[in-house]
C-alpha cells in the first residue's frame, strides 16, 4: 500500500484487450515499503477518477489487480482512494530518509501535524515563568 | 508481518468502493535493535482493522495475508494489500540469553 502523489497520466492506444478502458495514472511514492522494483514512480490503474497533483492511496499487488474484476489482467497497483486529509504526529513528519529522495519531500497537501509535543509545551509554560520573574 | 507504532491517520472521501468503511494509518516501522526498537524512520500506510490508535504498537500484516484480515464472503474482491492486524502488548526477546519480556504501555 502506498500513500503517494499523481504525478501525470499514460496515455496508451494499443494494450492488452483486458485493460480497454482504464486509466493509467504515474504515482510518486511518499512511503513504499520493500518496493518490488528499485523506481520511484509506480503505474496504477485509476478507477477512482484521481487528478495530477492530488494525493492517492495506491494498492499494488495481486489485491490490486482485481479492481479490473479479473485476475487476468496485467495490472500491478491500483488507486484506492483520493486523500483528503493526513494526520501525523508531531515530529514522525521528518523521517529518516529511505530508499525514495521523494521521501523527504513528504508534504501532502493536505497535512496535518497532531499531538502536543510535551517537551515544547513544557519549555513554552517554564519559559513565561521565567519571563515573568524580572 | 511486521511491527510498527501508529503515527496518523489517512483520511479520503472518493475511494473505490470497496474500501468504503475502513480507516488508513500510518505505521512507523519499528527496528530490531535490541531491546530498543527505535524506529526506522520508514513510515507505511496499512488499513486498520481492530481500532488502533496513535501510539498504538501493532504488527502489520501484508499482501494476500492483508487481504484474508478482511475476508469477506468474496474474498478475492476485497482490495487491501497491507492491514493492521493485531494490537502489541508485549514482545519477548532475547537478551544476554535470556528470554526478557517488554510491555507496551
Amino acid at each position: 500500500m502506498i500513500l503517494g502523489r499523481l504525478v501525470g497520466t499514460v496515455w496508451a492506444t494499443k494494450k492488452n484487450p483486458r485493460i480497454e478502458n482504464l486509466k493509467l495514472a504515474i504515482v510518486r511514492p511518499y512511503f513504499w515499503y520493500n518496493p518490488s522494483h528499485d523506481v520511484e514512480h509506480v503505474v496504477a490503474v485509476d478507477q477512482v477518477g484521481a487528478e495530477v497533483g492530488q494525493d492517492v492511496l495506491v494498492c499494488v499487488g495481486q489485491p490490486g489487480r482485481w479492481v479490473a474484476g479479473d485476475y487476468r489482467c496485467p495490472i500491478e497497483a491500483s488507486v484506492m482512494a483520493i486523500v483528503d486529509r493526513v494526520e501525523i504526529e508531531r515530529g514522525c513528519e521528518h523521517a529518516a530518509p529511505g530508499p525514495f529522495a521523494l521521501r523527504a519531500q513528504f508534504k501532502p497537501t493536505t497535512l496535518v501535524r497532531v499531538g502536543a509535543d510535551e517537551g515544547m509545551t513544557g519549555g513554552e509554560e517554564r519559559g513565561g515563568g521565567e519571563r515573568g520573574t524580572p | 508481518m511486521m511491527l510498527g507504532r501508529v503515527v496518523g491517520e489517512v483520511w479520503a472521501t472518493r475511494k473505490n468502493p470497496r474500501i468504503e468503511g475502513r480507516k488508513a494509518l500510518l505505521v512507523a516501522v519499528l527496528g530490531q535493535d535490541g531491546e530498543k526498537r527505535t524506529p526506522t524512520g520508514e513510515v507505511v500506510v496499512a488499513f486498520d482493522s481492530i481500532g488502533a490508535r496513535i501510539g498504538h504498537t501493532v504488527a502489520v500484516a501484508w499482501g494476500s495475508g492483508a487481504r484474508a484480515v478482511f475476508a469477506a464472503p468474496d474474498n478475492r474482491w476485497t482490495l487491501v494489500d497491507a492491514a493492521v492486524a493485531r494490537i502489541v502488548d508485549a514482545v519477548l526477546v532475547e537478551k544476554d540469553g535470556k528470554e526478557v519480556e517488554e510491555r507496551e504501555d
